[in-house]
């Protein structure tokens, strides 16, 4: 804190001191709000001058996600990015601030009768939030993820350099595809303070269905169906008292639909209120107090041998076919018999794993990304590059870089 | 890093140890078909050429041109047409056609797991028996390989709704600079980390050596509609794309084809008997369920005849959608026709401002009396001028590259971008300064520096060299061609 307070005159009315606000264990009590791009290029700037760690924030829903910090002076809000700069209607695409609250943007976008093709189910998250992280929530079933609907950013590195990638054209090969990199490393290179985005058209037609409670195996084939269907936006499977409930939302043009749908009832689901569906949906990052929360990917014909070895630990369980992923979550459960077994699971899915919540005394001697050993060196090697005083999410990305 | 001269006879002795002799070649006069890729302006002498076929043969070739401070590039086909795969300060090129194995085909998870020499139509006709296909689809896919694709980010007409390489590479097996190799990404297609396999994908064969692709299959869609609409002029056809995007319809392909190229398909034996009088065709293409296409095609010609088509057609059997397809693909083949050498441009433009775009690429076209004949990826923006020419004159030479730089500069003007698919590589390295300042470039580099300190792997490629203008100049050096 005091190297902060130090940099008080500097920064200004940016910097505010509030009461505490704990991120896996360490106490964060100051906020920095930059104005503007240059505005934050010279807050980092000067961060890294005192040896300083921030840690970025839209709406804060995701906090919890990643390794405890090492250490983290104040956060960085993104509040003054909050803005839809243009819409373009006649093109599908849109450039809009990182601290755009998604719902905003969501609204905006389809006045202007396209869709946003960004999911966060529900959790009132901003822009610059849902990229990232990058999570897949259950309608990147349909909507691609994250990374694919990003045309192009504006980041301002961690050594407060403003850099630019990508552009407005739908297709674009000029120079290293940067977009990538920063779409899902959690700031630990840079703070997107904007985006590119390509918009989904606005279906014509929705439809969610719903079925009655399966033992997993049969869960899991009903849902590995559903998911490739052509209309299939988001395929769900939710643990009820008595099995897995599916819960199908169909997108697109009506006759396709309408198709779907009555293949669907052929397998037992029926018609349900899309309340029911986001009802589900919100159950995608629901966390309990004191929980773990583990996602977990498998390949569609292993999925069924990663929901037992969660099953195994006693993990509550929702599968999201397609997506190929099976989010876990536990309050009772010792946390190294979860860790283990999300470890069993990605081993027998062929997937990977990343645990996105848990206490923070749970996280303590691990790598919370499961990051592979063989990618440690490069990602070390990345992280000096960007960001050498470790100024951005010090220690909370894969690998504790 | 260059090798002394000295140095050779004892590099080709190394890379003779590790696949052979007949694997190597090292005499000038069997060099001479690797000094260019598909653009042959551009010209670069290697030291040697390597077919490795297994991973472990790449990684020590990579460890004895490190050893002995030789540089070193990956090529697929040749097919690519930025200069990426040219051997720059006599690199040894790393040939990857006998790395050539779909390794794996997993119908049930829809994935399949190839070497980076797989041709890709190969791939394609390989899934086809599980009704899958690989969905990037460049107009080279005959000859080009899987592995060019990935350097490449590569596209082709169907990117409209099925996207370029990018959205379909899962995993990566890669040789990194040092001689180390690492497994990236998953083949479930979660990753949490860096998404590495984004970053090395398009990144023009600059960060390592691909010798493992596992990629995403996609169902062959239930139905396939295609309609030809002609028009009287290019600026109208692409009107009618912009009203097409505006309707929020996603066709799998959009493309026009103007009147110079029609006029040189059917004078060819790509004949595709379309009018010559047509100042412009526009193919589009919708896929999907059957009984979602009707509608859509119906919305498709009323947009078309809205935007001021002559006449729309609709292929009535698959031999009829070759047909209308023969215009599209035999273009760059007819063109041969015209002129002994052509220059394939790539720009990206947002798709409402084509008609403005397109009309001022013709006229610069016309002021540098050049002949200028458009066939593009309309749905996408994707713009390929092409111009064909003479490079023996030298005049002619230097109009065709003056052309080129005022094209590009227009599409960025527009709010575009320099390329789209084909790639920087040589061709464009002084002009990606036109898109991205010295920040955005720094950034890239440091990625670049990453994997690769000593800049060993594809030299030359992407970043502006303090060569440029006149020390380029094909014209002020006396070259027909340009030596890197």
């Amino acid at each position: 804190m005091g190297d902060l307070e130090a940099l008080a005159p500097q920064l200004g009315d940016a910097l505010r001191f509030h009461d505490p606000i704990a991120v896996d264990g360490v106490a964060v009590s100051a906020t920095i709000t930059p104005r503007d791009e240059d505005d934050l290029s010279a807050v980092l700037e000067a961060l890294g001058d005192a040896r300083c760690a921030a840690i970025p924030l839209g709406a804060g829903t995701q906090l919890g996600l990643g390794n405890a910090p090492q250490r983290a002076d104040c956060f960085l809000s993104l509040a003054e990015f909050a803005r839809v700069d243009e819409l373009d209607a006649s093109e599908g695409v849109c450039h809009a601030g990182a601290g755009t609250p998604l719902e905003e943007l969501r609204a905006r976008v389809r006045e202007a009768g396209w869709e946003l093709p960004l999911d966060d189910a529900g959790r009132g998250g901003t822009l610059g939030g849902a990229l990232a992280t990058a999570a897949l929530a259950p309608r990147a079933l349909g909507f691609g993820r994250p990374r694919d609907v990003v045309l192009g950013c504006e980041v301002v590195l961690a050594d407060g350099l403003r850099a630019r990638c990508g552009g407005r054209v739908v297709k674009n090969v000029t120079g290293y595809d940067m977009a990538k990199l920063y779409v899902g490393s959690l700031g630990a290179l840079g703070v997107i303070t904007g985006a590119w985005l390509r918009l989904a058209p606005k279906p014509a037609a929705m439809r969610v269905l719903q079925g009655d409670e399966l033992d997993d195996a049969s869960a899991l084939a009903l849902g590995n169906h559903a998911a490739r269907l052509v209309t299939a936006r988001s395929c769900l499977l939710c643990d009820e008292t008595r099995g897995l409930r599916a819960t199908v939302e169909l997108a697109g043009d009506a006759a396709s639909v309408e198709r779907d749908a009555r293949d669907l009832a052929q397998h037992g689901l029926r018609p349900a209120n899309p309340a029911l569906r986001d009802a589900a949906a919100t159950r995608r990052f629901a966390g309990l107090a004191g929980a773990i929360r583990f996602v977990v990917s498998a390949l569609p014909t292993r999925l069924a041998e990663c929901v037992m070895e969660l099953r195994g630990a006693g993990a509550e369980l929702l599968v999201l076919p397609g997506l190929g992923l099976v989010c876990a979550r536990s309050a009772g459960t010792d946390p190294a018999a979860l860790f283990d077994a999300a470890a069993r699971a990605a081993s027998a899915g062929d997937g990977r794993l990343l645990c996105e919540r848990a206490p923070h005394d749970a996280k303590h001697g691990r790598d919370v990304f499961a990051a592979p050993p063989a990618e440690a060196a490069l990602t070390r090697a990345l992280k000096a590059r960007f960001d050498p005083n470790a100024v951005l999410n010090r220690g909370r990305f894969a690998g504790g870089v | 890093m260059t090798a002394a001269p000295s140095e050779h006879p004892r590099l080709v002795e190394a890379l003779e140890a590790i696949v052979g002799a007949d694997r190597c070649l090292h005499r000038p006069e069997e060099l001479l078909v690797y000094e260019c890729d598909g653009l042959t302006l551009h010209t670069a002498d290697p030291s040697a050429v390597v077919f490795p076929e297994s991973r472990e043969e790449v990684q020590a070739i990579v460890r004895a041109c490190r050893h002995r401070r030789v540089p070193f590039v990956p090529r697929g086909a040749g097919t690519g047409l930025s200069g990426g795969a040219l051997a720059n300060d006599g690199a040894v090129v790393v040939e990857c056609s006998r790395l050539n194995r779909i390794r794996a085909l997993d119908p049930a998870n829809r994935i399949a797991v190839v070497e980076p020499g797989v041709i890709n139509a190969d791939l394609s006709a390989a899934a086809r028996p599980h009704a899958l296909f690989y969905a990037p689809d460049p107009s080279s896919q005959l000859a080009c390989t899987l592995g060019g694709n990935v350097a490449e980010n590569s596209g082709g007409p169907h990117t409209l709704k099925y996207g370029t390489t990018t959205n379909h590479v899962l995993a990566l097996e890669l040789v990194l600079p040092d001689g180390s190799c690492l497994e990236l990404g998953s083949p479930t297609s979660f990753a949490p980390g860096f998404d590495w396999v984004g970053a090395v994908v398009g990144s023009e064969g600059t960060l390592g050596i691909v010798t493992a692709i596992t990629v995403r299959l996609s169902p062959i869609p239930e139905s396939v509609e295609t309609l030809l609409a002609i028009f009287p002029d290019v600026v109208t056809a692409c009107r009618a794309v912009g009203m097409v995007i505006e309707a929020a319809l996603v066709p799998a392909a959009l493309e026009i084809v103007d009147q110079r190229t029609i006029r040189a398909v059917e004078d060819s034996v790509y004949a595709a008997g379309l009018p010559r009088d047509a100042g412009a065709i526009l193919i589009a293409e919708l896929d999907g369920p059957a009984v979602a296409l009707a509608a859509q095609v119906e919305r498709v010609r009323e947009l078309c005849a809205r935007a001021g088509a002559d006449r729309v057609e609709i292929a009535r059997d698959e031999a009829e959608r070759q047909r209308f397809w023969r215009a599209r693909k035999g273009a760059f083949g007819a063109m041969g026709r015209l002129a002994p050498d052509l220059y394939v441009h790539d720009a990206v433009v947002p798709r409402s401002a084509l008609p403005v775009v397109l009309e001022k690429v013709c006229e610069i076209g016309d002021r540098y009396r050049l002949t200028l004949s458009n066939v593009f990826h309309a749905g996408d923006g994707n713009l390929h001028p092409n111009i064909s020419f003479d490079r023996r004159d030298p005049d002619q030479l230097a109009r065709v590259m003056a052309a080129g730089a005022e094209i590009l500069k227009l599409c960025v003007a527009a709010g575009g971008v320099i390329t789209g698919e084909h790639g920087v590589g040589t061709e464009k390295r002084e002009f990606i300064s036109l898109v991205f300042s010295d920040a955005d470039l720094e950034a890239m580099q440091r990625l670049r520096a990453t994997f690769d300190p000593d800049r060993a792997c594809n030299p030359g490629k992407i970043f502006p060299t303090t060569r440029f203008c006149a020390e380029s100049n094909p014209k002020a050096r006396g070259y027909d061609r340009i030596p890197m």
